[in-house]
C-alpha cells in the first residue's frame, strides 16, 4: 500500500507519540510507525518515577532543570497519569550529611523546592523507613503511569488526524539527492507492505536510534545502559524513597498503585533487546533498597524486569550514570547532509513533551512555517477524570471480575476491545491492569482468552497464544522464584502443564 | 495417645496409606490441613503419560521402570503398583467407578481444549475420550469465569454455548456452588431444558467437571434423560470437584473404620530419639497435643502443600528436617524456557526401597518414618502426568512396609 504524509515519525514511545501530538496540534499532518505496541522500549520499561529532577540536581543540573520544568507542566496537562506522592531523599548513617547539604543547595539552584525533615518527621510520614536514618529531604517527586500518558497523547493525535501503524517495521530507507525519498515498511502481524513518502522523517526510536540510522548508512554513538527493577506485591511507602547520595544501584523505591518498584541498576549493554534480569541484579536490588526500608528483605516479589536507557554519548566517558540524561536532537542536514532527516533520542520519560516541542520547532523551521507549540497548556484527553479506583470499587459488587489480583472488571476489558481492534494479546494486557498483579496473569489471561472466544474476537490458535504469554511471563518471574512465589508457580505449572497438558511438543 | 501409625498429610498419598493400614485393622491417626492436591489438581488417575495410547499399561510401565530405577515407581515395582491401583479401585464401587479403556491410557479433553493422557477415568468423565468421534456440544455458564465453552469448542472444532442461570443465581458463581446446585432436581430441570433448547444434532454434551459432589452419576443420568444425549465432564481450573469426590469417599470410609481423622489441623513439631520419631505435636489452638505411634508417614506434598519450603538459596523439609536432594545453586532450579522440564520439580526427599528417608550417600535417617507422594525426589509429576499414580502407589506401599515391620 502506498501512503503519503508530511511528517513520518518512527517509534511509538513517549517521544514519538508526544511528537505527533505536538505536530498535529500545529496542524501538520503526520503518521507514526511502531514495530511493536506503544511503549515497547524504555517508555514501558522504567520505574514510573515522576521526576522532580532531584535525582540529577547534583550530577546533571541541566537535566534537573528540564525535569522540574516538565514536572510542573505535566501536573496540569496529565493529572490522570500522575500520583502526586512527593518524594524523600533519605540519608543513612553510612551516607553522612555532606551530600545532603550539597543536594539541597543544588536543588535550590535549579528551583526544585525542598523541605528538610528530621529523623522523627520522616519516620512519622513513612514508618517503614530505616529507624537509624539521619534526615530526609522532601521534593515534588511522584509516580507516573507511562502507558496511560502515551495512550492519552496518541488518542489526541488520532482525533486530530494522525495515523498510527503499530506492529509495523521499517525495512528500508531510500535516499536520493540528499533527501529520504520514501521508506518501505511491513506489518509484522498481517504481512501487509507499505511504501511511505514523507516530506520529513523523524527517528524517535530511542535505544534503537543508531540501529535505525544504519538503514540509511549513518551511525550515532549511543551508550545503552540496562537498568533492572523488581516489583513487590505490596506498597511499602506512600512516597517515592530515594537514597540521598550520588545516583547509584538500588537507590530508589517508587510506589505504584498497590505495589512498589525497586530500582535500579546500570549495566552497559550492546543490544537494545537484552532485557534479561540476572540473579545478581535481584540480590543487589534487595540488598540496597532494604537499607532504606528494611521490610523489603522479606518482601514477596511478583516480577523482575529491565529496560534499556537510550543514553546518547557525545564524548567517551566511563561511568554511564555520568552521561547526561538530557536529550539530543540531531539535524542530519547539518551532520550528514540529509535535508529531511532528524533524530531525537536520550532524555527522560518526563521530558518527552519538551523533546517533542524542540523537534517540532525544528520541523516548523525547516518547513518555513510559524506555528507555536501548545502542548504545555493543552490538557491531554482524560485529564478531566480522576484516577478511577473509587469508581471501580463502587462497580465491584455488580460486575464480573476478571482479575482477582487487580480487580479488573470484564466490562473494562470489553470496553478496551471495542475501542480499537487489538490483534496481539500483549496489546490488550498493556491497556488494562490484567496480568499486573500477584499471579502475573496466571489466571486472568486464561479468562481473557475465553472471553475473546465468547465475543467471537479470537483469531488463530488460543493455546499458542497462551503458550506465548506463559513464556513471556516466565522471563519476569524466573529470577524471583522462591518463598510464596515458588509455591504459586508450582500451582500454575500444575494447572497448565499438568491438568491441561499444555506443552511445546506439537 | 498412642497409635500404630500416624500419617501427616491428607492428600491422596496420605489417604491411601490410611486406607491400607486401616484395612489391616491398625490403629491409625491421619492429620492434615486440607485436601492436599486433590482439591487442586486431581480429576482422573494419571499414571504415566509416556505410555502411548494402545499400549497395555503394564507393558509400558515395566519398560519405563527399567530406565527409571530411582523413580518412586522403580522402587515399588510393577506388581505392587498394580495392587495399589486395585486397592484404590475397591473404594469406588459402582456407580462412580474408575476405569481404564483396554488397560491402556486414554486421551481426555481438558478445559482449554487440549488432550491429556490419563489412565483411570471416573464414570462421569469417561465419554470425553470419544469427543473426537462424536458431534459434541460444550456447555458453559454465565457468571462462572473459570470455564469458557466457546474456547474449548473452537479448539475441539465443535459447538459451544453459554447458559444464563436462573435470575436469583445471576452474578458471579463458583464451581462448588454450581456443583451443589446440580444436586437439586429443580436446577437440573432448568439446565436440562435450556440445553435441550440449544441442542441441534449433537450426540455428546460436555460440561465443566461440576456435576455434583455427592452423587455425580445420579446428576449425570438425570440430565442425560432430560436432554436426550450422553454427558461427560471436562477437567477445569482448581478447585477440582472430581478431586473433592475422591477425598470425601476416603474420608467417609476411614471414619467408618475408626481412623482418627483430624482435618484442618497441622503438625507443629516432631520429636526424635536417636533414629526414631517418638511423637508429633498437633496444634488445636489454643492447645497443643502430643501424639505418638510406632510408625509415621510423611505425606505433606511439595510447595503448594507446605511439605517443602524454599528460601532464596535452599529448599528444605520443615517438619522432620529431612535432607532435600537439590541442585547446588538457585540459578539451576529453573530452565530458561517455561516449557522445559525444570529441575525444581525433580528435587525432593530421597528414600530407600521401603520409602524410608535417606541421605545423599544412602545413609538411613529415620527408621520408623516413611515418605510418600509428591515430596519424593526423582519424579516430576507435572511433566510425567503421574501424580495420582505416584500418590496411590507410594501411600499404599509405605503403609504395607510399616505393617510388615
Amino acid at each position: 500500500m502506498k501512503l503519503q504524509t508530511e511528517v513520518l515519525v518512527v517509534g511509538g514511545g513517549a517521544t514519538g507519540v508526544g511528537l505527533v501530538r505536538d505536530l498535529s496540534l500545529r496542524n501538520i499532518p503526520c503518521l507514526l510507525i511502531e514495530r511493536g505496541d506503544f511503549c515497547s522500549g524504555a517508555s514501558g520499561r522504567n520505574h514510573g518515577l515522576f521526576h522532580s529532577g532531584g535525582r540529577y540536581a547534583v550530577s546533571d543540573p541541566e537535566a534537573a532543570r528540564e525535569c522540574i520544568g516538565e514536572n510542573r507542566i505535566l501536573r496540569n496537562i496529565a493529572p490522570h497519569c500522575i500520583e502526586e506522592t512527593e518524594g524523600l531523599f533519605v540519608s543513612l548513617p553510612e551516607d553522612g550529611l555532606d551530600f545532603r547539604d550539597r543536594f539541597i543547595q543544588a536543588c535550590q539552584q535549579v528551583a526544585i523546592p525542598t523541605r528538610l525533615l528530621s529523623r522523627d518527621e520522616a519516620l512519622s510520614l513513612e514508618p517503614g523507613l530505616h529507624p537509624d536514618l539521619l534526615s530526609a529531604v522532601q521534593v515534588p517527586d511522584g509516580a507516573i503511569d507511562p502507558f496511560e500518558l502515551v495512550l492519552s497523547n496518541a488518542k489526541d493525535a488520532e482525533a486530530l488526524g494522525t495515523r498510527f501503524l503499530l506492529h509495523t517495521e521499517v525495512t528500508s530507507l531510500t535516499i536520493n539527492r540528499n533527501r529520504v525519498r520514501y521508506i518501505l515498511a511491513r506489518d509484522l502481524l498481517h504481512g501487509e507492505e507499505y511504501e511511505i513518502e514523507a516530506s520529513y522523517l523523524i527517528n524517535a526510536t530511542g535505544a534503537w536510534a543508531d540501529r535505525f540510522l544504519r538503514l540509511a548508512g549513518f551511525h550515532i554513538p549511543m551508550a545503552l545502559s540496562r537498568g533492572a527493577m523488581l516489583i513487590t506485591n505490596q506498597r511499602f511507602s506512600h512516597r517515592v524513597i530515594n537514597r540521598c547520595r550520588l545516583p547509584s544501584d538500588g537507590d530508589i523505591i517508587v510506589p505504584n498503585h498497590t505495589v512498589s518498584i525497586l530500582g535500579t541498576t546500570s549495566v552497559r549493554s550492546e543490544e537494545p533487546e537484552s532485557v534479561e534480569v540476572t540473579s545478581q541484579d535481584v540480590s543487589l536490588l534487595i540488598q540496597e533498597t532494604s537499607k532504606m526500608i528494611p521490610a523489603i528483605k522479606e518482601a514477596r516479589l511478583i516480577r523482575a524486569y529491565a529496560g534499556i536507557r537510550p543514553l546518547f554519548q557525545s564524548v567517551e566517558k566511563g561511568e554511564d550514570r555520568a552521561i547526561s540524561r538530557g536529550f539530543v536532537l540531531i539535524d542530519h542536514e547539518k551532520r550528514d547532509g540529509i535535508k529531511n532527516l532528524m533524530t531525537i533520542t536520550g532524555g527522560k520519560l518526563i521530558t518527552y513533551r519538551l523533546m517533542a516541542e524542540k523537534a517540532s520547532d525544528l520541523i516548523c523551521q525547516k518547513m518555513g512555517i510559524k506555528a507555536d507549540c501548545s502542548t504545555h497548556q493543552k490538557p491531554l484527553p482524560g485529564a478531566e477524570k480522576t484516577r478511577g479506583f473509587k469508581d471501580r470499587l463502587k462497580a465491584l459488587g455488580r460486575m464480573d471480575i476478571l482479575c482477582d489480583c487487580e480487580l479488573v472488571l470484564k466490562e473494562e476489558v470489553e470496553e478496551v476491545l471495542k475501542e480499537r481492534k487489538l490483534y496481539d494479546l500483549q496489546d490488550i494486557l498493556h491497556r488494562t491492569r490484567l496480568a499486573k498483579g500477584t499471579c502475573q496473569g496466571g489466571f486472568c489471561v486464561y479468562r481473557l482468552l475465553g472471553i475473546l472466544h465468547e465475543l467471537g474476537m479470537a483469531e488463530g490458535d488460543s493455546n499458542k497464544k497462551l503458550k506465548g504469554f506463559l513464556e513471556e511471563r516466565w522471563k519476569g518471574i524466573r529470577p524471583i522464584l522462591w518463598g510464596s512465589a515458588a509455591r504459586e508457580e508450582e500451582l500454575i505449572e500444575g494447572i497448565y502443564k499438568g491438568i491441561f497438558n499444555l506443552n511445546n511438543k506439537e | 495417645m498412642h497409635y500404630d501409625l500416624i500419617i501427616i498429610g491428607m492428600g491422596l498419598s496420605g489417604l491411601m496409606a490410611a486406607q491400607t493400614a486401616s484395612d489391616a485393622n491398625q490403629k491409625v491417626l491421619i492429620v492434615g490441613k486440607g485436601m492436599g492436591g486433590l482439591a487442586l489438581f486431581s480429576n482422573t488417575v494419571d499414571l504415566l503419560g509416556d505410555i502411548s495410547e494402545g499400549v497395555k499399561w503394564k507393558d509400558g510401565l515395566s519398560r519405563w521402570i527399567q530406565d527409571h530405577p530411582d523413580h518412586p515407581y522403580g522402587k515399588i515395582g510393577l506388581e505392587k503398583i498394580e495392587e495399589s491401583l486395585s486397592s484404590f479401585n475397591s473404594l469406588f464401587p459402582p456407580p462412580y467407578t474408575f476405569q481404564s479403556k483396554n488397560e491402556a491410557n486414554s486421551l481426555i479433553p481438558t478445559g482449554i481444549g487440549t488432550f491429556r493422557p490419563t489412565f483411570l477415568i471416573p464414570s462421569t468423565l469417561m465419554r470425553g475420550i470419544t469427543v473426537r468421534e462424536k458431534k459434541t456440544l460444550i456447555i458453559g455458564f454465565k457468571g462462572y469465569k473459570d470455564f469458557y465453552a466457546h474456547r474449548v469448542a473452537d479448539q475441539l472444532k465443535c459447538r459451544g454455548i453459554v447458559l444464563s442461570l436462573p435470575e436469583k443465581l445471576q452474578g458471579e458463581i463458583s464451581a462448588t456452588a454450581l456443583a451443589r446446585r446440580m444436586e437439586q432436581s429443580s436446577f437440573r430441570e432448568f439446565i436440562g431444558a435450556e440445553v435441550k433448547k440449544h441442542l441441534r444434532d449433537e450426540e455428546l454434551i460436555g460440561f465443566p467437571a461440576l456435576l455434583g459432589i455427592k452423587a455425580p452419576t445420579g446428576v449425570k443420568k438425570d440430565l442425560e434423560k432430560r436432554i436426550g444425549a450422553s454427558l461427560f465432564e471436562i477437567p477445569v481450573l482448581p478447585p477440582s470437584i472430581p478431586g473433592m469426590r475422591i477425598f470425601n469417599r476416603f474420608k467417609e470410609r476411614l471414619i467408618q473404620k475408626g481412623v482418627t481423622f483430624l482435618q484442618g489441623y497441622s503438625v507443629s513439631k516432631a520429636l526424635f530419639k536417636g533414629k526414631r520419631c517418638v511423637g508429633v505435636e498437633i496444634s488445636h489452638p489454643p492447645v497443643i497435643t502430643l501424639y505418638s505411634a510406632d510408625h509415621y508417614i510423611l505425606a505433606t506434598g511439595r510447595f503448594t502443600g507446605g511439605g517443602l519450603k524454599v528460601d532464596r538459596n535452599r529448599i528444605s523439609e520443615p517438619l522432620f528436617q529431612l535432607p532435600v536432594h537439590q541442585p547446588g545453586s538457585q540459578e539451576e532450579w529453573f530452565e530458561k524456557s517455561f516449557f522445559e522440564a525444570h529441575p525444581m520439580h525433580r528435587i525432593g526427599v530421597l528414600t530407600d526401597s521401603s520409602l524410608r528417608p535417606m541421605g545423599e550417600k544412602g545413609e538411613p535417617i529415620l527408621e520408623n518414618v516413611r515418605v510418600v507422594g509428591t515430596i519424593l525426589a526423582h519424579q516430576n509429576w507435572i511433566e510425567e502426568k503421574s501424580r495420582e499414580g505416584i500418590e496411590i502407589a507410594t501411600g499404599y506401599w509405605a503403609a504395607r512396609q510399616a505393617l510388615a515391620q
